[in-house]
């Protein structure tokens, strides 16, 4: 049979479609968060963050070992997540964001690597998966929810979807309008020129720094409940956020919404086709590709400060 | 600006693939043989097993209680996965505790026992070379205890050329089809075989979804549970995930989907990805969509039961390889337990599979130790190895035999185990794999043929 018929005979009914868009969008939901936060730090710091997933994942292990081992209150135990990836993040940049400063951005981006393979080594170390150890976090707000699309909507799902629109809004909001998001925006052109107009640069970048953790550590609390809490999957679920970003091209705030919305859809979308179902991981990838191929078609090839 | 961000964007994307995709190190130890029954072991009162009993228990496992063994060490070998996600030490860690108890208590013959672990990230060559050098330079006589991914594949012919018997707790298929290896555990295929055979004719499942995680190796484990399946004039749907699952909700969406009102989901994964599924059915409300579900060994952890809680009670099957330590009680349990109190703190797992396919491993070693004659070379050992028939342990239902076979596949009678509020109980006691599955049927004449069975 040829294979265009094949895919045709097992494409799903759009009932049955249904319940897939609605999982989808949740997890869009949490990819966007991740992507908005990336966004914004880059715009700031022309760093690429690839440690936001380790950092995440790094906090939700956290709160894991206080709520089961520590028996703390499992919001405090959140928030603690929350800060852990605020300080952390914050600590990095503040320690190594100067010196890479006057550096090209894909070595400031290389060095966050070096900051995810500290937190997994580590994660690795504290959190072993031997014996057949498996662990979760189940947020309170999985126990409510309500029917769509045949399939229960959990709060969980819905807060996602609802902090990735919030933090978007507040971002594009807060960068437009408040005086620390326009010297964000200033730095993100021209660190040197904005320094001198009085802008004190470093403590602008902190702010994006923690702000970015703030993101992660939240992004790895939903997505722990969300996908799984395990240090590998959480720490490369950035792969998704950050092709939903390329997509942006690195400056949109909405496109990279929008574009992680879709991600999570799409991947959804294509689970119940027998066909495509093993395929889906390259979901983020060829969507990406395909938008950078399609927005770059009359742009020169460019590395860095460096044009081809 | 942007053209700058588009192209260094890119260029961040292929290099953080390029980690993902990156290697790690391999590493060795070897636990002291004398030093095993060293501070630890001397302590004393540690153990939790507490009181007098308990104590006798534990000193059961060599033949003098209390006398340290001082002879020439024999030095026995294994080879291990150790890498991100997938982490077997806990099985050399139990085989350790119980050689350590042993030392302590006057060894084999006086020869106390020292085990060389080698660690490997799933790399073929990194794994023949751990083999060589357990030989050639560690001078082991016995493989014993190897739970690792590739192990059997790599080495059979190794161990063939040497005369070595290896004893495992494998997960490649010639683990159970080659004639120089004889596993404790029955591994995916077989435990599969199990759990798909519990949904057939205790369930009475009309469809059975069978799903494992897409690596290599998939096909051979699924043909059990087809075969199972044709034989019973059953529908099977087979299906692969890419592990790690990303998006769970909608991988337990399409299986409850696929298996209908009437039929049967059984999962063939490693714990987390089995939890995030069964979770994730939990979550959108689709636990009871399907008549029963079910799940190879390595879902038989309470780990996993206590993360489910009481929503699956008696819903979830497990295939389990081992007797469940909840349910039985007795001298070997109580030795089981004490000895992993005592000696096996680094057995991060504590009580569950891992431990107790170490436990058997390292018994049934000594065992057939104390059957040798003369001095402790390669071939001695390796000929009291292969003539292990009918060792018995509370934890495996039948006697296990090694034996002269072009296959071993001596563990293939088994229990299925269901989660109770936060514990994994006993749902049904000790069955037969069924002869539906060729290999199993193959198993069960050569055995026959050779009188071991």
């Amino acid at each position: 049979m040829h294979p265009l018929i094949h895919l045709a005979l097992s494409l799903p009914s759009w009932q049955d479609e249904q319940p897939f868009l609605v999982t989808g969008l949740a997890l869009g939901g949490v990819y966007a968060l991740s992507g908005v936060g990336m966004i914004v730090l880059f715009r700031t710091t022309g760093v690429l963050n690839l440690s936001f997933g380790a950092v995440g994942a790094f906090g939700a292990l956290i709160a894991w070992q206080l709520i089961n081992k520590s028996g703390m209150n499992q919001w405090l135990a959140y928030l603690i997540c929350v800060l852990f990836g605020g300080v952390i993040t914050l600590a990095y940049g503040m320690v190594f964001g100067p010196a890479l400063a006057r550096r090209d951005a894909l070595v400031k981006t290389t060095a966050t690597l070096g900051l995810t393979l500290i937190l997994l080594g580590v994660m690795d170390l504290l959190w072993t998966s031997n014996g057949g150890m498996s662990r979760s976090i189940s947020l309170p707000t999985d126990n409510h929810g309500f029917i769509l699309g045949q399939i229960q909507v959990t709060t969980t799902d819905v807060i996602a979807l609802a902090v990735g629109v919030v933090i978007t809004v507040v971002t594009t909001l807060f960068l437009r309008y408040s005086k620390l998001g326009t010297a964000m925006r200033a730095m993100a052109n021209d660190r040197e020129i904005t320094a001198t107009l009085g802008v004190p640069v470093r403590r602008v970048e902190a702010a994006a720094w923690f702000g970015c953790g703030i993101v992660a550590g939240l992004s790895g609390i939903l997505l722990a409940d969300l996908v799984a809490l395990d240090a590998t999957t959480l720490t490369f679920l950035v792969i998704s956020s950050l092709a939903a970003a390329l997509i942006a091209r690195l400056s949109s705030i909405w496109v990279t919404f929008l574009a992680a919305i879709i991600i999570g859809v799409v991947d959804a979308a294509i689970t119940p086709i027998t066909s495509l179902t093993n395929y889906r991981d390259m979901t983020p990838f060829v969507l990406a590709a395909v938008a950078l191929l399609f927005l770059n078609r009359r742009r020169t090839l460019s590395l860095a400060r460096q044009e081809f | 600006m942007p053209r700058m961000r588009i192209g260094f964007a890119s260029l961040a994307a292929a290099a953080l693939l390029a980690l993902a995709g990156c290697g790690s190190s391999s590493s060795s130890s070897s636990s002291a043989a004398g030093g095993g029954a060293t501070s630890s072991a001397a302590g004393g009162g540690t153990s939790t097993s507490g009181g007098g009993s308990a104590s006798a228990s534990i000193s059961s496992c060599g033949p003098k209680a209390g006398v340290k063994a001082t002879g020439s060490p024999i030095n026995i070998g294994t080879i291990d996965t150790h890498q991100p996600g997938t982490d077997f030490t806990d099985g050399p860690n139990m085989i350790n505790a119980y050689f350590q108890c042993v030392n302590a208590n006057g060894g084999v013959d006086g020869h106390p026992l020292k085990l060389f672990v080698q660690l490997d990230q799933t790399q073929p060559a990194q794994v023949a070379a751990a083999a060589k050098k357990l030989i050639q330079s560690d001078h082991v006589v016995a493989i014993d205890g190897v739970f690792d991914l590739l192990e059997c594949t790599i080495d059979q012919g190794y161990w063939k050329q040497l005369g070595i018997f290896e004893m495992d707790a494998g997960i490649a298929p010639e683990c159970w089809s080659t004639p120089n290896s004889a596993a404790v555990n029955m591994g995916p295929r077989y435990s599969s075989d199990g759990a798909v055979q519990y949904a057939l004719n205790t369930v009475k499942a009309k469809k059975i979804v069978f799903v494992q995680s897409n690596v290599p190796g998939t096909g051979y484990i699924a043909a059990g549970p087809a075969a199972l399946a044709k034989a019973a004039n059953v529908p099977i749907k087979e299906m692969t995930e890419n592990v790690p699952i990303n998006d769970a909700n909608s991988v337990a969406l399409n299986l409850v989907n696929s298996a209908g009102p009437d039929g049967s989901v059984i999962l063939n994964f490693t714990p987390p990805e089995a939890l995030v599924i069964l979770q994730a059915a939990q979550k959108l409300g689709l636990e009871d969509r399907v008549k029963s579900w079910g799940c190879s060994t390595p879902c038989n952890t309470d780990f996993l039961a206590k993360a489910l809680g009481p929503k699956w009670n008696h819903k979830l099957f497990v295939n389990a390889e081992l007797a469940s330590v909840d349910d039985h009680s007795g001298p070997e349990w109580d030795q089981y337990k004490g000895i992993l109190s005592k000696y096996g703190s680094n057995v991060a797992g504590g009580i569950g599979s891992f431990s107790q396919m170490g436990f058997v491993l390292g018994k049934f070693l000594v065992q057939a130790l104390q059957n040798v004659h003369g001095g402790y070379t390669m071939k001695s050992v390796n000929n009291a190895i292969v003539g292990i028939k009918n060792y018995k342990t509370q934890m495996l239902c039948t006697p296990w035999t090694y034996g002269h076979l072009a296959l071993h596949i001596p563990n293939n009678t088994d229990y299925t185990t269901t989660p109770e509020n936060g514990k994994m109980v006993t749902a049904q006691g000790c069955t037969a794999i069924s002869s539906a599955d060729p290999q199993i049927a193959q198993y069960h004449q050569a055995a026959k043929a050779a009188g071991v069975e």
